[in-house]
């Protein structure tokens, strides 16, 4: 066989046109997205985490904002290449950032709870018996009033 | 999956779903063939949530504000009869006053804080003040409360022939020692659960504030039932119309205090079934927020001195409208001699404060209450 004549390279230029296109548009949402979100989201966070230091990156306070920001930004991508948000790349994208940076934070670090109960119990026991101190010093007091007159 | 309760308006016990297809994929919405997980019966009752939760809010403002306008009357007719001033009247006035501080408080504390997210989200110190304040006058009310059942135990079952009480201690136990419990759990929520304005009430450390004002009402009305029981075993046989004459005195206190207190009993048991939850959240609401009005109601308008008082003033004030043109001495000195008639027999009607002069002032009398000192300690 020859080499293909004009009208099939034609054919086949098309064809291979719109699969790679058909692709692009595919990977818009995939590869593209993850590009994106990599090179224009996570370096500038990961920035902002170096800078703030590793031993705040458990703390809540700190790192709101920037994780704000992250989000923000992954959502922006995503509106900018027409794909939905959210989405199991961005997922999986949040689970890798999860991994790294908050592997070692508390489970209940970000989450207010009631202190222990060796802690807890006196907070609450003590002012009971004051209270029941101090009526019987009132009723004692208002009885010897008595006694005296 | 139960509905996450992170935000309040959503039912926790609504479930959402998320559907497995015959494939092993999860269903996908046909609009849009994404994964999609039913989430609609969660907000299904949001908008009936979140206006039930604004009538209960409008439910409390218009409470206390009843409660400050009943107690405010009560103290001005307190404050402009004389005649009523005794040392029980004294207990009430200041349990009044606890009352309306304690209502203006949770009026501002409603208004500016819980209605206002903006302030939760700056989260002030402010706040926490006013929640620190807004602890120790409720503290105040239930103190207030036991000040009055302690006095009635002294006056009644410790020693009959009471003299004037010194007041100095209920004045200390009513206002100085709510600081006590509501400091620490200032001190404690601070530490260990300082979250914005501390409006959360999802912790256990409230009970630091709770438990002794739970403790103060369970003495109060052990002290309440121990009056009864003396009543009912020593002068039941000998001086019935005095023991009547107590009991009714009683009667009064020992309404409020199940009624002030049933509110922390039932508090944790809200039903699970949505209707029966609304009606317990309405109940609950009118058991926390109408207390001032009650307080006033049994303790001042229902008074029955008080309401002779009144009806008299009213009998002197149409009497001197009528006869302002005839100024006569003789009518004037008619009407006095009128009053003190009425006078007299008023202490056989149950009255607060005859029972302290039953015990010291009245020489008529003296002989009945030797008889009685000798029935309580035979």
């Amino acid at each position: 066989m020859g080499p293909p004549t004009g009208a099939t390279q034609r054919r086949q230029a098309l064809l291979w046109f719109i699969v790679v296109s058909q692709c692009v548009s595919a990977l818009g949402c995939g590869s593209h997205y993850e590009f994106g979100i990599e090179d224009l989201c996570l370096a500038k966070f990961r920035l902002d985490m170096h800078e703030l230091g590793e031993r705040h990156w458990c703390s809540w306070e700190d790192t709101v904002e920037l994780y704000g920001r992250l989000t923000n930004c992954t959502n922006l991508v995503a509106f900018k290449l027409g794909c939905f948000w959210p989405n199991k790349l961005v997922d999986d994208f949040f689970i890798r950032v999860h991994k790294h940076y908050f592997q070692d934070c508390s489970l209940s670090g970000r989450l207010l709870k009631d202190p222990p109960n060796r802690i807890l119990g006196p907070f609450i026991v003590v002012p009971i018996l004051v209270t029941l101190l101090m009526t019987g010093l009132v009723v004692w007091r208002s009885k010897r009033s008595e006694g005296i007159v | 999956m139960d509905c996450t309760s992170f935000f309040f308006a959503l039912s926790p016990t609504a479930r959402s779903a998320k559907y497995c297809g015959e494939d092993g994929q999860w269903f996908r919405h046909p609009d849009t063939n994404r994964t999609w997980s039913n989430y609609t019966l969660c907000n299904e009752n949001t908008k009936a949530k979140l206006k039930s939760a604004y009538i209960l809010f409008y439910m409390a403002i218009v409470g206390h504000a009843l409660s400050i306008a009943s107690l405010l009357i009560s103290l001005a007719i307190f404050f402009y009869f004389r005649s009523l001033s005794c040392q029980r009247i004294t207990l009430h006035k200041n349990l009044f006053c606890s009352f309306v501080l304690n209502s203006a408080l949770t009026i501002i504390y409603l208004v500016a804080v819980v209605n206002n997210p903006p302030v939760v989200a700056r989260n002030p110190v402010g706040c926490k003040v006013l929640h620190f304040l807004h602890m120790y006058m409720l503290g105040c009310n239930y103190f207030w409360m036991l000040c009055e059942g302690i006095y009635l135990h002294t006056l009644i079952v410790v020693a009959v022939f009471a003299e004037e009480q010194h007041l100095h201690w209920y004045y200390l136990l009513g206002w100085g020692f709510p600081l006590v419990p509501a400091s620490i759990h200032a001190v404690a929520r601070k530490k260990y659960f300082d979250d914005n304005c501390w409006m959360s009430v999802e912790t256990h450390l409230l009970y630091a504030v709770h438990g002794p004002i739970m403790a103060a009402l369970l003495v109060n009305l052990f002290f309440l039932l121990n009056i009864i029981r003396v009543l009912v075993t020593k002068l039941r046989d000998t001086h019935r119309a005095e023991s009547n004459m107590y009991m009714k005195a009683v009667r009064a206190t020992l309404i409020l205090v199940p009624l002030l207190g049933i509110q922390f009993v039932i508090c944790p048991w809200r039903p699970e079934n949505r209707l029966a939850g609304e009606v317990y959240e309405y109940i609950m609401h009118i058991l926390m927020h109408y207390q001032g009005l009650l307080v006033a109601t049994i303790f001042c308008f229902f008074n029955g001195e008080v309401q002779a008082t009144l009806k008299r003033q009213w009998m002197q004030y149409k009497t001197q409208l009528g006869q302002r043109r005839k100024d006569h001495c003789s009518m004037r000195s008619a009407s006095y001699t009128a009053t003190s008639i009425t006078e007299e027999p008023a202490f056989m009607y149950h009255h607060d404060c005859n029972s302290e002069h039953l015990n010291g002032r009245r020489a008529e009398d003296s002989e009945l209450v030797a008889l009685k000192l000798g029935d309580m300690y035979a």
